[in-house]
């Protein structure tokens, strides 16, 4: 019998895998279908990694969009931490600045594409924008919210051994936020990502995103197909990237 | 050191109260004159084309535009309430969806071992694809009408909801389990009586970023293929480059967002009174 549990417990992911494929493939078996079988997939992959699509293959797509997100991520890392521990220390700052923050933060980061498109063309400037807009909220939210948390036992720890406000800001509050603000960051990539996308999707001539609409425009399935698991993978390998780098850089908080 | 007896220090008490209200107070002010500042800021800037006025329409346009949208199909022919209910109509299908199926799934997941070995790998194949990368498939395969937009909304709440639910379970603090167990409960009832309410917390959590994950997965779906909802209103702002309905959609976008996150606050203190402060 228990035998018996442990074999059906080995099976189970297998067949949850199997049960995957047999989708795909019943989808794609009709002649009339648009999904395009496992074969032809294959081949497409083989052919974008290959030849060029609007001047690069997959992997310079791929590179294209990730130095997008790297840029804009970057800028709002600086101005976001700054911000953030701006309306985190000072009451006045936030008073002031934070309600309008609050205005624009519901706003999908996606909704920004028309306006920044009209106001600033089709070159790369405009994805940036966008990619900094999605990036920059996360990290806003989450260095004030680290400020905002911190154990008030420390600040008067701090005092009583003598430290004045400078020393309370720089050896206090800003490590002990620190976890919190690598917690935004990884937000943020992640979101810059998916916001690269849409971008290109809409307004672009290189880039995943360019890429997989390309797909459905010319009436190319494989290629959407192609592109949506390049898309899976490297957003995969990017979230144990950051999680790695988030482990080295709190290494303190968990010893 | 001072000895205070227990008059004195209500009184204490009392001023202290009163200074921290005053200060609320005084903060309060600072973000209303500061809203209103931004405000005339921007209206006095594009007055005298510092900014410029066809891309950052001051406000006074902006409410006027409002206005007018609410009862007038031009330019992009149809009105912003049809434009409004279009959008909630769609978010809200694919949203109830996701929360219907995904919640119960998450739970089970979490709950029987069986489950979660059977599911886990598909989500584990599924989960690293945005949204936004299914709606190309999703269009080519099922068009652009309403139950394709529905879906590729589906898709981007479903997966918080399920993680969100399986991670609540799996959780969920081993005493509470223990101690059902020393008093004779059956699994169902470990299931049902302690592991669901403990999770509430978590799936609640998760509900809350599907929510938001589906209204920003509308917005990209209308923009990329629609013919009405806040979305498309956008996009055709810009096509007839008036920035003016855009930055109003914008705000009617960001709003109703804000608006459902507060619903389901208010949703999540009805139902689960007693995780929320």
């Amino acid at each position: 019998m228990k035998i018996m549990k442990k074999i059906i417990y080995i099976l189970l992911p297998l067949l949850s895998v199997a049960t995957i494929v047999l989708a795909w493939v019943l989808v794609a078996a009709p002649e009339e279908s648009q999904m395009p079988g496992l074969a032809e997939t294959g081949a497409k992959f083989i052919d974008v990694m290959t030849n060029k699509i609007s001047g690069a293959t997959l992997p310079i797509h791929i590179l294209v969009s990730l130095r997008r997100v790297l840029m804009a991520v970057a800028l709002a890392m600086v101005t976001g931490v700054v911000f953030g521990v701006l309306i985190g220390w000072s009451k006045l700052f936030k008073s002031l600045a934070y309600p309008i923050f609050e205005i624009i933060r519901p706003i999908p980061p996606i909704a920004w594409l028309p306006i920044i498109i009209l106001s600033m063309g089709i070159g790369e400037s405009p994805k940036i924008a966008i990619v900094f807009i999605s990036a920059f909220m996360p990290i806003v939210i989450n260095t004030f919210a680290g400020m905002r948390m911190i154990d008030p036992l420390l600040f008067d720890a701090a005092k009583t051994l003598g430290a004045n406000k400078r020393q309370l800001f720089f050896n206090i509050a800003i490590p002990a936020c620190t976890p919190a603000i690598v917690a935004g960051m990884k937000t943020s990539v992640s979101n810059g990502w998916m916001t690269v996308l849409a971008a290109e999707m809409i307004v672009a001539r290189q880039g995943v995103g360019f890429l997989i609409v390309r797909g459905m425009q010319n009436g190319d399935p494989a290629l959407i197909v192609v592109c949506m698991f390049a898309i899976g993978i490297v957003s995969a390998l990017v979230s144990v990237g950051l999680t790695k780098i988030e482990g080295v850089l709190t290494k303190w908080k968990n010893a | 050191m001072v000895i205070l007896n227990n008059s004195e220090l209500i009184t204490v008490k009392k001023t202290e109260l009163d200074r921290m209200k005053r200060e609320a107070m005084k903060y309060t002010t600072i973000s209303f004159v500061s809203i209103i500042l931004f405000l005339v800021a921007w209206e006095l800037l594009s007055r005298y084309g510092i900014i410029a006025e066809n891309i950052f329409s001051r406000p006074s346009e902006l409410f006027k535009t409002f206005i007018y949208k609410l009862s007038n199909k031009k330019p992009e022919g149809n009105t912003l309430v049809t434009h409004f209910f279009v959008s909630i109509r769609l978010a809200l299908t694919g949203f109830a969806a996701a929360v219907i199926i995904g919640i119960p799934l998450g739970l089970f997941m979490g709950f029987f071992k069986a489950m979660r070995l059977y599911f886990m790998p598909i989500f584990e194949i599924i989960r690293p694809i945005p949204p936004i990368a299914w709606i190309p498939i999703i269009i080519l395969l099922m068009g652009i009408g309403m139950a394709a937009k529905s879906f590729i909304i589906f898709v981007a709440a479903f997966v918080p909801c399920v993680i969100n639910s399986y991670l609540g379970i799996q959780l969920t603090n081993p005493t509470l389990i223990n101690v059902a167990k020393t008093f004779g409960a059956s699994k169902w009832q470990i299931f049902t009586k302690v592991c669901i309410p403990a999770s509430t917390q978590m799936v609640f959590a998760g509900v809350r970023v599907s929510l938001g994950s589906a209204w920003s997965a509308l917005v990209a779906a209308e923009l990329l293929a629609s013919t009405s909802g806040l979305g498309y209103m956008i996009q055709m702002g810009r096509n007839f480059i008036r920035a003016d309905i855009i930055i109003v959609g914008m705000l009617v976008i960001g709003a109703s967002g804000a608006l459902f996150a507060s619903l389901l606050a208010l949703a999540e203190k009805r139902i689960a009174p007693w995780r929320t402060k």
